[in-house]
């Protein structure tokens, strides 16, 4: 091996390296955030980063630093597939890559530059990743996503690549571009043109509110990104990688009991394997070999996206508490499905790690319910709004339990029939009523529907079933309507 | 009622033999101040928790009393122990507000835990049962047996912890 080529391998190690310890450590991003709770004592134990540079007078350091790739050669066909590869491969400069349909992909590279060092040279050896896969690219450095993006739009293939690192000279730097770089829609480009605006720096002398108006906002907000006032949350790419492990056992195990024991480590390496991914599984699947006859599958489904050994712990048992084993197992294989990015919302370590024995989230209870009840039998409702009662609630199994919700706010759409009473209970169908109610309020005409063939015309009434009726609630109070048509008298409700 | 409206962190008792005599909307109120007072100190707005209601809890009229439709959750079990253990959970869990229960039957040693549970997860268990119930033992701290009268729902207190039994004044429910 030439002497080069090894220098470059260990540069390349070097490189790899540095750039996990990068993940560990980064913490601008929000994805990243999740991680830095788990990751902080691998943080602590790794040396000190060195101080951070003294800033040089009347440089403007950026929070940011995007490095756009841009593949002209990519197809669309194959663009997607090939992007989510060349993710893995961006990998090793930052935690933060981010995929830019139909063909670029995003890295912020500020949180790897004290280990991968100064800009420059970074965006170099980015830049040779590529070459080495033979790739044609065009790329630039730049500040904001937009920018980086634009430059590297309008690169050619032999010249020099851009890197600006300093706020100051962003627009100085953006004024030279073609206005064809944004790859803005072709009408708003030949409006530009009309215009006599070819450059993006004539493009940002206009005036902001006449170029809202002529083109869009969304245009403006496109410069403001461009220039860093306006930060563009991204979202991060992750890895298409599953949790998958075998475990055979020496002697047939036939009580859930010691399964469950087995599965102890499992899931602990499971939620390790989450945790340092930043990622979470919604979904898991235990497959249980036996010596013969079909093995026995257990499908498990969180509420929500979860990291969190003792919730996999918790839907397991449950589920295994109820298994009734068929043949003495043999050996068994955790398998995840598909893992997805934590974002904040899902994020329930604190309450993880706080209570190890003490109080469940909401994910926590309503999991441990599914897994023993069924996943139908947990719903929560909806108000619609709608006249016909009957379409005026819907059931839905996709609990809002990622989001918190602060105290006092109101999420639902305030449709409550404008005053007008609406019982607690709505009967499944209408129910035929004899006479002999009591009509106590109404009638509530209720006309509506007759465009989608489930049209209905009622009068709805709140009545009272006389004490000593046969066969009805006695003296409850009802929600009842008569049928314009049929003259018919029905049962739709009960104010309990 | 001693102190002054509905006990928290402990487990009521209806008994009534049919529904529509406004036994939910007894509680309508309480369901609501529950979800705004806990959810102050915890941040996050805590559940309503409905097991095994007898008909489809209607959405719209939740909403019109205040409920909080987010917050809600039916559950729907397939058998009176999976709906006692449902409610041992929720109560016990600390994310619930309140648990209402719909059952025919059940006997005092279940009775005992869903009080315990509630006592724990600092949650209010309320459970709808016949009226045949009536004389025998329970745990629950207050009882009250709800009844069609003329022309208003009768509300007798048969069991008040700290407080005195009797007749309750209802306005029309």
């Amino acid at each position: 091996m030439n002497r080069r080529a090894k220098r470059r391998q260990e540069a390349e190690a070097d490189a790899r390296r540095g750039a996990r310890r990068a993940r560990a450590q980064d913490g601008h991003a929000s994805i990243s955030r999740t991680a830095d709770l788990f990751a902080a004592p691998a943080a602590s134990a790794a040396p000190a980063p060195p101080a951070p540079a003294p800033q040089t007078a009347g440089r403007k350091r950026a929070q940011q630093l995007w490095y756009a790739a841009v593949f002209p050669q990519l197809t669309e066909a194959d663009a997607d597939l090939m992007l989510q590869k060349l993710c893995l491969h961006a990998q090793r400069f930052t935690s933060f890559v981010s995929i830019e349909p139909p063909n670029a992909l995003l890295l912020e590279i500020k949180g790897s530059l004290q280990l991968l060092g100064p800009p420059e040279t970074l965006h170099a050896n980015i830049d040779a990743c590529w070459r080495r896969l033979e790739l044609p690219v065009r790329s630039a450095t730049a500040p904001s996503t937009l920018a980086a993006l634009w430059f590297a739009r309008s690169g050619t293939h032999t010249g020099r690549s851009v890197v600006i690192e300093d706020l100051a000279t962003l627009p100085g730097r953006l004024a030279e571009l073609p206005i064809a770089c944004t790859a803005w829609s072709i009408e708003r480009l030949q409006t530009l043109r009309a215009m006599g605006v070819t450059r993006m720096g004539e493009l940002l002398r206009l005036p902001r509110a006449g170029l809202a108006r002529r083109l869009s906002q969304a245009a403006v907000q496109d410069l403001d990104i461009a220039l860093a006032r306006q930060p563009a949350p991204r979202r991060a790419f992750v890895p298409r990688e599953r949790f998958r492990e075998r475990c055979d056992f020496e002697s047939e195990i036939e009580t859930v009991a010691y399964l469950e024991k087995a599965l102890e480590p499992v899931i602990e390496r499971c939620a390790q394997f989450l945790r340092e991914r930043q990622a979470g599984v919604q979904t898991l699947r235990l497959t249980l070999r036996h010596r013969e006859g079909p093995a026995t599958c257990v499908h498990l489904g969180l509420a929500s996206i979860t990291s969190e050994r003792r919730r996999l712990t918790d839907v397991l048992t449950q589920k295994l508490g109820r298994l009734e084993l068929p043949k003495p197992v043999r050996s068994m294989e955790l398998k995840s499905g598909a893992l997805q990015p934590l974002s904040a919302g899902s994020l329930d370590a604190f309450a993880g790690l706080a209570g190890s024995g003490g109080r469940d989230t909401a994910p926590q209870l309503v999991e441990r319910l599914r897994a023993r009840l069924g996943e139908e039998a947990v719903y929560g409702v909806v108000s619609i709004p709608e006249h016909r009662p009957e379409a005026a609630w819907r059931r839905v199994h996709e609990l809002p339990l990622a989001f918190p919700l602060r105290a006092g706010e109101k999420t639902a759409a305030q449709n409550a029939g404008d005053g007008m009473p609406r019982p607690v209970w709505l009967l499944e169908a209408p129910l035929p009523l004899a006479d002999g109610l009591i009509l106590e309020e109404g009638p509530e005409r209720i006309e509506s529907g007759w465009w989608d063939g489930r049209g209905v015309a009622r009068d709805y009434y709140v009545a009272r079933t006389p004490v000593g009726a046969p066969r009805q609630p006695q003296g409850a109070k009802l929600w009842v309507f008569q049928e314009r048509q049929s003259r018919r008298w029905y049962l739709h409700g009960v104010f309990a | 009622m001693p102190g002054g409206g509905w006990p928290t962190a402990s487990l009521i008792e209806v008994l009534l033999d049919d529904t529509g005599l406004g036994e939910v909307q007894l509680f309508l109120p309480a369901l609501v101040e529950c979800q705004r007072r806990v959810g102050q100190t915890s941040g996050d707005a805590p559940w309503l928790v409905w097991i095994a209601p007898p008909h489809e809890p209607y959405a719209p009229a939740l909403a019109q009393a205040g409920i909080e439709l987010t917050r809600l959750l039916i559950v729907r079990p397939a058998s009176a122990t999976e709906a006692l253990w449902a409610a041992e959970q929720a109560l016990g869990s600390g994310v619930c507000a309140a648990v209402l229960l719909w059952l025919k039957g059940t006997d005092d040693r279940w009775l005992r835990r869903l009080k315990l549970a509630a006592e724990a997860g600092g949650a209010l268990g309320v459970l709808f049962r016949p009226e045949r119930h009536r004389f025998e033992s329970s745990p629950a701290s207050l009882r009250l047996v709800m009844s069609k009268g003329e022309p208003e729902t009768r509300l007798d207190l048969i069991k008040v912890q700290g407080g005195r039994p009797g007749p309750v004044e209802l306005g029309s429910p």
